[in-house]
Parts: structure tokens; sequence; C-alpha cells
């Protein structure tokens, strides 16, 4: 996926279970991170033992709370001793509370808290970007245009110059009825007038009238995103986590994500989530980094 | 099929029939010679229904020919109107027209509920330029009626225009949706309703035109301030229809128009089983004429 000619350093708080670790060792052999685990040092050492994996390989530093684990790994990034922050077998409740702490945070001033996640699909052609699948329950206008710029900005660092957003509705009819189709509407002049740059927009769009052509003709309906949509912009939580996880689960789908509003890349994965999929997080850091 | 001033608009109509006119309260001044001079001119078959001698006493010190006219006899003011209106709604008129009487009268009689020209549709006030410094007509809605349009409305202010237009031979009009400003604003209303408007338009929600907005003034009549600002629109520059935000703004661009730019307008209310001509006393006589041609071409 992708060449990197850097090494950079990942701060892990509480870094103790097998997929973390699995996962942060194959980056760590791979050539493009060193990492700093942060946790209980007993515990972390019985883990690298169980799965053969080398402790010599990794930095490791006490901590005795998830808390304190979390707090740890952001003054890393904060002070430059670390260039990436991830969430190990913390909640993820804990680690956005120190995250996004008022005072010794890693938010950016004014910035919306999002997240966005790139998604590999055998049966669509190219690669996904779907947000907000983790953070913000019912985005409001602003939160939704900070959604769109946000996942501009990660399909660009993928290559893609000016990627086809489309904004995901159950219709592709505008309804003051229904208030994400006004929002919708209002975001597509905001990128006819250029306030919403670098991209080929539209929506309310369902599915099928984003990401299959054949639909559009079917329904008559004309659309600059033409059915090969880059991005997908979902109107809530609810509608964009059962739908990752559904391509996940019956699609063989693959994924990698990143909070956004960071003043460094941070990895917040599920501690369900694959040691696979926690590799690419660690991978896609990197690359946003 | 575009209309570049009042005579564009003038031979539109002189193709076509003659269209019946009914004028409410004809013992007026004001109206009959507009009215009579489009009889004359064959564009319209007139009713005159009001009181009858005085509508010849201001015939003759007018020296108005109106032998073979149409005259129904009603001195009451209030009967008279409601004649009219029946007369329209009895389908043995086109086009209703107000003599000597209030404009709210009127419009009550035409709401009435039992043989008033109620449709359904909201009214809408619709206004037709030619101005001097302007490649075309211009029409601009709504500058009298509607005081402070919901989106809601708006979507009925612009189907009713566009239909109206759509009649006057223009197959896709342009309709800008004015603003302050061409970017879309949260704090600016009438810039959200004209993304929504757009919207509307594109997944065909809105038919039969092609809608643009925000826009600015400018923007919407001059192709060059639309380049220089960088906007890509279809509608900028090439505005057949300039969607108001409000009364205020409409009324006033309205008597700019009038005063600063001498153009010449016609005016007709839309939405009414046929269309309404209300004239006022301060409108010019060609302005009243030329309402009166319009109200023939939007008719069916």
């Amino acid at each position: 996926m992708l060449a990197l000619n850097k090494k950079h350093r990942i701060a892990v708080a509480w870094a103790q279970d097998n997929n973390t670790l699995g996962a942060i060792n194959k980056a760590v052999k791979k050539g493009f991170i060193e990492a700093i685990l942060i946790g209980k040092p007993d515990e972390i050492r019985k883990t690298c033992k169980d799965e053969g994996i080398d402790e010599n390989n990794f930095t490791l530093l006490e901590s005795d709370s998830e808390n304190q684990a979390s707090a740890e790994a952001v003054r890393l990034a904060k002070t430059g001793e670390a260039d990436i922050v991830m969430k190990g077998l913390v909640g993820t409740d804990k680690f956005l509370k120190a995250i996004m702490d008022k005072e010794k945070g890693l938010m950016l001033q004014n910035a919306v808290l999002s997240y966005v996640c790139a998604l590999e699909i055998p049966a669509y052609h190219k690669l996904l970007f779907i947000t907000d699948t983790a953070v913000i329950p019912f985005p409001d206008l602003d939160q939704k245009v900070a959604m769109a710029r946000y996942a501009i900005e990660m399909a660009q660092k993928f290559g893609i110059e000016k990627p086809r957003i489309a904004l995901i509705g159950a219709s592709e009819k505008m309804s003051r009825h229904f208030e994400n189709s006004v929002d919708y509407s209002i975001m597509c002049k905001m990128a006819d007038r250029n306030q919403i740059q670098n991209c080929i927009m539209d929506g309310p769009l369902d599915i099928f009238l984003a990401c299959d052509k054949k639909s559009l003709e079917i329904k008559g309906v004309e659309s600059p995103v033409n059915g090969e949509a880059d991005i997908l912009l979902f109107p809530s939580l609810e509608s964009s986590n059962p739908f990752y996880k559904g391509l996940m689960l019956f699609a063989q789908g693959e994924l990698a994500g990143l909070l956004r509003g960071t003043e460094k890349p941070v990895i917040v994965m599920s501690r369900s989530e694959s040691e696979i999929s926690k590799y690419y997080c660690i991978a896609l850091s990197c690359l946003m980094a | 099929m575009v209309l570049k001033n009042m005579n564009d608009l003038k031979r539109l109509v002189e193709g076509g029939p003659r269209k019946k006119l009914v004028l409410a309260a004809a013992n007026d001044q004001h109206s009959l010679g507009a009215v009579i001079r489009a009889w004359k001119e064959n564009i319209i078959d007139p009713i005159l229904v009001g009181d009858e001698e005085e509508i010849h006493k201001i015939c003759a010190s007018n020296n108005y020919d109106i032998t073979g006219i149409k005259i129904t006899n009603e001195p009451n003011i209030e009967k008279s109107v409601e004649t009219a209106v029946k007369i329209a709604s009895g389908k043995q008129a086109d086009i209703l027209m107000k003599g000597k009487i209030g404009s709210a009268t009127l419009l009550r009689c035409v709401l009435n509920k039992e043989w008033g020209l109620r449709t359904g549709n909201l009214l809408s006030h619709f206004a037709l330029f030619e101005v001097e410094t302007y490649k075309k007509v211009i029409a601009v809605t709504d500058v009298a009626m509607n005081i402070a349009p919901t989106l809601h409305d708006k979507i009925a202010i612009v189907n009713n225009s566009v239909a109206c237009l759509n009649r006057l031979g223009y197959k896709m009009p342009k309709v800008a949706v004015l603003g302050a400003v061409e970017m879309v604003n949260e704090n600016m209303q009438a810039t959200l309703d004209a993304a929504l408007l757009s919207k509307m338009n594109q997944r065909e929600q809105i038919k039969n035109c092609i809608i643009d907005g925000p826009l600015a003034f400018d923007n919407a009549v001059s192709l060059e301030s639309a380049q220089l600002k960088g906007i890509k629109s279809e509608v900028a520059g090439d505005t057949d229809l300039l969607l108001m935000p409000d009364i205020e703004v409409g009324n006033v661009l309205y008597k700019s128009l009038v005063f600063f730019a001498k153009a010449k307008v016609a005016s007709i209310i839309l939405g009414a089983m046929v269309p309404i001509v209300l004239t006022s006393r301060s409108d010019s006589e060609q302005a009243k004429f030329d309402s009166i041609l319009l109200a023939a071409a939007a008719s069916r």
C-alpha cells in the first residue's frame, strides 16, 4: 500500500493485548515505525512471550492505570517524543478523554473531532472512504462540512486529487422534512462555490446511486459523482457504523481508520478488531503524519 | 425563444386569438384608457362591469369611442367585483382586471371559496421589465404580494413564474435566486434557501427551468461580474427570472428600475384561475397597457 522513507514513533496507551502487539510488531519489522509501549511491563512481556514477539523491538514505559497511560501517550506526542498516538487495551471513553483534555490534550484549536476510515472490498473497484463511523452520533451542518474536508484530505493522501464524495441518504430528493437532505443540499452549493474545495460532490444519494453507475441510468438521475464515489458521508453514526461492519462481516472488507482534528495522528480501534486491521491503521497513520 | 423588449411581447400576443378581459368596477378613469386601447389594438375583448352611466360619462369626457363594447351594469361596487370574478371563474373571461376598487377587496373576492378563482396555489406577483442596459426582458418576483416567503412559498412562487414564462415561449428559463452574496452563509437564510432550491431543481423536483443561487444581483445580470468572482453558473449573466428573498428588496428593486433605469414594466398576479391585472394610479399609461399584454400572453 505505501512506500515510506521515514520511521514514525508510535506511543501506545495500555499496550498489553495480543492484537495490538502483533500489529505493532509487524510494523516494526517492516521498518516504518518505532514503538513506545505504555502499560504494565510484566503483562506486556508476558504477552510478547506468548506470541513469540521479541520485547526488545520496543521501548517499554511503566504505567499503572489506563488513564495515566493515555495521558502519557498524549504527553509524548505533544513534546514531540512521539509522532503518533495509539489506543491499546484502554476503553475508548478514557482514551478520548485524554485526547480531548482542554489543557493537555491533542486537539487542534476549534477543530471538530471526527473519524474517517478507508475500506477495501473485493466487490468495489477502488478504496471507499467512509465517515464518521466512530465519533459523531448526529453531525450538524458544520460537523458534516468538517467530516467532508477530512475525508477529502485523506483521499488526497492516497493520491486521489479530486475525490468524488457522495452524501448518503435513503433518497436522492431534497425534502425539508429530512434535515440531512437540507444539509446535503447546502453542502453541494458550498462545493459549487468552492467553499468546500478539491472534490466532486453530490447528495443526497442512496448507496446504489453513489456506487453503481447502472442505477443512475435506471432511475434517470444525473450526478457528477457518476456512481463512482470515493467517499461516502453518512448522516449518523448509527447508519455508518452498521454499514462498515456489514461490509466487513459479509463482503470481506478490510479497514483502516483514523481520528481527525488532532495535532498528531491518533489510532483508535475497537478491542475486538483484528490484528491485520490494526496493522493497516498503523500504516494509515504513518501516511497521514 | 427570448423576448428582447415589450415590442416582442406585443408581437407574441398579436399572433394569437383575442383574450377576454373582464374589468371589475369599470367606472374607473385610470384603467379604462388602457383597456380601450388594448381593445382597439385587437389584443383583448373587454367586458366592463360597473356603473354603466358613469362608464359612459368617463368615456365621453375622454373621447373614447366604445361602440360595441360589452357592458354589464352594476352600480354597486362590491357587487360589480363579485360579478366580474364570477364571469372569470365561470370561464367567460381569460383575464381579470381591477378598476375603481382597492386591491385587498378584489383579492378577497378572488379568494372566495364558493365562486372565486382559487386553485390551491399561492398567489404571487410577477413583473416583467424591459431595461435598456440588459440584453433581454427580465422577470422579477415577488415584489408586491408575499412579504416574507418561506422555502415552501418560494417553491410556489418559482413554479407560478416558470409556468408563466413557459407560456411566453421560454422552454427552460434561467432563474437566479438572489442574495446579498454568492456564497452560502449559515446566517443568511436567503443563501440557504437558494442552495435548497438549486438542489430541488437538479433533482427535477422543480421543473422546466434552470435554477442557480445564491447569486448577488451583479452576478445574476453580468457574466463579467460572475467571471471576475470565479463563479461557475449556467444562470449567471443570462438570467430570465430574479427570485427575490423578500418583498422589501423586491419592491425597492422594482422601483429603482422604474425611477433610475427608466425601465418599462408589466405586472400581473399569478396563481389564480386567470391572470389578474392590478394596476394602480401611480402606474404609467404604458405600464397599464403592457400589463394587459402580459396577462393576455400568460393566459391559457
